[in-house]
């Protein structure tokens, strides 16, 4: 059995938002060793078990401020979405994540459109939620689509356990992507 | 990895591929009484996953014989977790299916490397979406007993 198709996502917002986050990062790199193991030359590496539960964690996060700018712009939404984030949150934590577990519609479209993250597009803004609720769920099922279909692939190189976390979580995102857009 | 780590990761995917195929047997079977039982209207969506499980029982049978396994059998019958008099329960009952089949992939995702982890993680995939539809109950973490699994699922949207 196949999903239904849908649009895919696009790329824009990840992008800002990795802009956004690499001053602090490059602070954090600069400053400290880094906890525990730092090993010799260039400190300490995490693994690529830790890169892709990290990703992971980043992920969920990101997902769960999209589900929380769609609430912002369709609060008749709010009821239908808000189990599901509380799933995507779940997930965040799962992976070693502290997505906030109180949606913050607010804080979270500010950070959408971060200034002084250069070239950030028209879409940049909270406006980028689709005006049509029904168009705006079907973005967040390409959303949820797009990041289920990166854990099917990260899974293939993780260890047994989070490989299977990873398939869980996946799954978990593909009946999300029914239920925004069939159910 | 040395010669006995590999035949322990070899025998653990082995013992995963059993607990899959009779998971999918039991499915097969189950599925039966769902059939015989459901509503009219939703006989179809029944019926396709009716065939999406045998389809996975015999992709296990090949797979459990090319890593030398002999494949486990079909039960005679199996008991069902309640009783089944009505198209409701056999609406849940479907939805249980689901959910136990998620665990044994889940299972095999963690034993199996490669392609196998591959089609594994594809097969819960397909059978978490299936539980939803049955349900439309979403659950955050398909398949996995100790998170809570199916059990504690939030209410999925109607509207």
């Amino acid at each position: 059995m196949s999903f239904p198709p849908s649009p895919r996502a696009r790329s824009g917002p990840r992008r800002r938002s990795l802009l956004a986050a690499a001053p602090a990062a490059l602070l954090v790199a600069g400053c400290s060793a880094g906890p525990g193991d730092s090993g010799a030359g260039g400190g300490s590496r995490p693994s690529a078990a830790d890169r892709a539960r990290a990703r992971a964690a980043r992920d969920s996060g990101e997902l769960a401020a999209r589900y929380d700018a769609v609430v912002a712009a369709h609060p008749k939404l709010a009821e239908r979405l808000r189990p599901l984030r509380a799933e995507v949150v779940r997930h965040a934590e799962a992976f070693g994540g502290t997505a906030d577990s109180s949606p913050s519609p607010s804080a979270s479209a500010s950070a959408s459109g971060t200034p002084g993250s250069g070239k950030a597009g028209p879409s940049a803004s909270p406006a980028a939620v689709p005006a049509k609720p029904k168009d705006a769920l079907a973005e967040l099922a390409a959303a949820e689509r797009e990041i289920a279909d990166r854990r099917m692939k990260a899974l293939l190189d993780a260890p047994g356990e989070l490989a299977r976390l990873l398939a869980s979580v996946a799954a978990a995102g593909a009946a999300h992507v029914y239920l925004l857009t069939e159910a | 990895m040395t010669v006995s780590e590999a035949r322990e990761a070899k025998d653990r995917e082995l013992r995963a591929l059993q607990a899959a195929l009779a998971a999918e047997h039991a499915a097969v079977y189950g599925y039966g009484v769902v059939g015989g039982r459901i509503g009219k209207d939703r006989r179809p969506e029944a019926r396709t996953a009716y065939d999406a499980h045998r389809a996975r029982r015999d992709a296990l049978v090949r797979a459990v014989k090319d890593v030398g396994g002999e494949p486990v059998a079909a039960a005679a019958g199996y008991a069902l977790p309640f009783q089944v008099p009505d198209a409701a329960a056999a609406v849940r009952l479907a939805a249980e299916l689901e959910d136990r089949v998620a665990g044994v992939y889940g299972d095999l995702v963690r034993a199996g490397t490669g392609e196998r982890r591959r089609e594994a993680a594809d097969a819960m995939r397909e059978a978490a979406v299936r539980s939803v539809r049955w349900s439309s109950r979403s659950v955050a973490f398909p398949g996995l007993a100790e998170r809570g699994g199916p059990a504690s699922g939030s209410p999925a949207p109607t509207t």
